[in-house]
């Protein structure tokens, strides 16, 4: 033990109430700051418009390399959440990453189901979205091939098509965070027991299920965790990088989506409650989902701290596939941090990358 | 630097996070149990069906003031957005390389199409 410890805290003490003080004058000027100004902008990197179907939207990045990768990347958003999760802030992009790593890259994304499109199914998104996109990135890209990378519910979307289109120019499939073993997500279970669940009920009422009810939900996953997120904040409001960070994943986090009600009834009725998927009975549009149909070069990225999608329900997924070119990669951090912030930027991304490269040519 | 066992920050930070996360473990049991189930979606379901006389009795007395309901204003920006959505396939074409020349006379900058011969960094020559 260092006997000259005690003394060393003593005389650090001063230099710490200094530090502290300072600290509580700035929390207050730039708590007042927080509430005047808006947060940082958002998905802001270059892309252009391919194609808007009412709640599908298409864009194609525009390449940042002088040099790119033969084949294009198609990513599949989830359908509960904005797209710009991938493409936060410069320095804390995703797609910037794979642009500047000279992929070109096009993202099928999301907005609002309006009240009209109520009656959108699982085979418009697997059957019409997802293949309109792949062949729209074909004709705009002049490549037969393509590499599909999907998101939570965006990797369960990419899957079902996978094992559709099996013959298909889907080139590599990467997921990240994708349930398989819907019994697994406990939580999500729960709410939707069969035995106090009516779905049918809640759809044929209200159409499109709102927002509200799907962010309540991941909330009710941790539900301290946004008051001490608030006090978190308060702590390190006098700190720029952390506001700005609290902010971006903040927002994003509270912009959740409606899902279109027969989408949801689907999902509640075949995945939630049958467990078809994960069980091999799973069908869209009278096309059976097989999983071993499935052989292209595959990666799956999840989460050790994943609250929404445990590793429990996503495991199941490399066995299934009938790959032979096949890896799972277990990495630190949660559902969301997998992917964007500063745990994705040291771990996921240069993962994806040395994995993608040689895969892509 | 104060040893972090004495210092009150740490402390309450240390303490902040263990109640986050005793919480987040209580309520997850109790959100795991069936009466919970029961519960919500007894309430869930009573809220969906007020929701929808609501919006039934709400449009019925708009339209006895002669205002737009809330159908009517959707209708009106979906009709906005197929423009939208109209507007974005035309300048999708208009820059698609066989129409660089129409691109270029409606003012639009041309997407940059580098060549696709990248290689990974280690089949580099």
């Amino acid at each position: 033990m260092n006997a000259s410890a005690p003394f060393d805290q003593l005389a650090s003490i001063p230099e710490r109430i200094q530090t502290e003080v300072q600290r509580a004058i700035q929390r207050s000027i730039k708590g007042v700051e927080y509430f005047t100004t808006s947060g940082p902008t958002l998905g802001s990197t270059p892309k252009d418009v391919l194609s808007v179907r009412g709640t599908m939207s298409l864009y194609h990045y525009r390449p940042q390399a002088d040099e790119i990768y033969r084949v294009p990347i198609l990513i599949v958003m989830a359908t509960t959440n904005r797209g710009y999760i991938l493409d936060m802030v410069p320095g804390q992009s995703f797609i910037e990453f794979l642009l500047k790593r000279g992929y070109d890259v096009y993202m099928l994304d999301w907005a609002a189901p309006k009240p009209e499109e109520k009656g959108l199914r699982m085979e418009d998104y697997v059957l019409d979205f997802i293949p309109y996109c792949v062949r729209r990135v074909q004709e705009d890209s002049g490549e037969h091939d393509v590499t599909v990378i999907g998101y939570c519910f965006g990797g369960v979307l990419s899957l079902l098509y996978a094992s559709i289109f099996h013959d298909g120019p889907m080139k590599n499939l990467i997921c990240f965070t994708t349930p398989i073993d819907f019994r697994e997500m406990t939580l999500f279970q729960n709410l939707s027991d069969r035995r106090y669940f009516d779905v049918d009920h809640l759809v044929d009422s209200i159409g499109n299920v709102p927002p509200e009810i799907i962010f309540s939900s991941f909330e009710m996953l941790r539900p301290a965790s946004r008051a001490v997120s608030q006090v978190q904040l308060w702590e390190n409001i006098w700190n720029d990088d952390y506001v700005k960070s609290y902010r971006m994943f903040d927002r994003w986090a509270t912009d959740t989506l409606p899902l279109a009600g027969e989408y949801f009834r689907a999902i509640t009725k075949d995945l939630m409650w049958d467990n078809k998927l994960y069980n091999g009975t799973m069908s869209v549009g009278g096309h059976r989902c097989d999983l071993a149909e499935i052989r292209v070069p595959i990666l799956h990225a999840v989460a050790e701290h994943d609250h929404i999608v445990p590793y429990e329900a996503a495991r199941h997924l490399i066995p299934k596939v009938g790959s032979t070119d096949k890896e799972e990669v277990i990495l630190k951090g949660g559902h969301v941090s997998l992917v964007a912030g500063a745990n994705a930027v040291r771990r996921l991304w240069p993962k994806l990358d040395s994995w993608l490269g040689g895969r892509s040519t | 630097m104060a040893d972090k066992g004495n210092d009150p920050l740490a402390l309450w930070q240390t303490m902040l996070g263990e109640m986050e996360k005793g919480f987040n473990a209580f309520a997850s049991k109790a959100v795991s149990s069936p009466e919970f189930s029961k519960a919500m979606n007894q309430a869930g379901g009573a809220s969906a069906g007020a929701q929808k006389q609501m919006s039934e009795m709400m449009e019925k007395y708009l339209g006895g003031l002669n205002m737009p309901t809330r159908a009517q204003m959707v209708d009106m920006a979906v009709r906005l957005q197929s423009i939208e959505a109209q507007l974005a396939e035309i300048k999708s074409l208009l820059m698609q390389p066989g129409a660089a020349a129409g691109a270029q006379s409606a003012g639009l900058p041309p997407s940059p199409r580098p060549p696709r011969t990248r290689r990974p960094p280690g089949e580099q020559t």
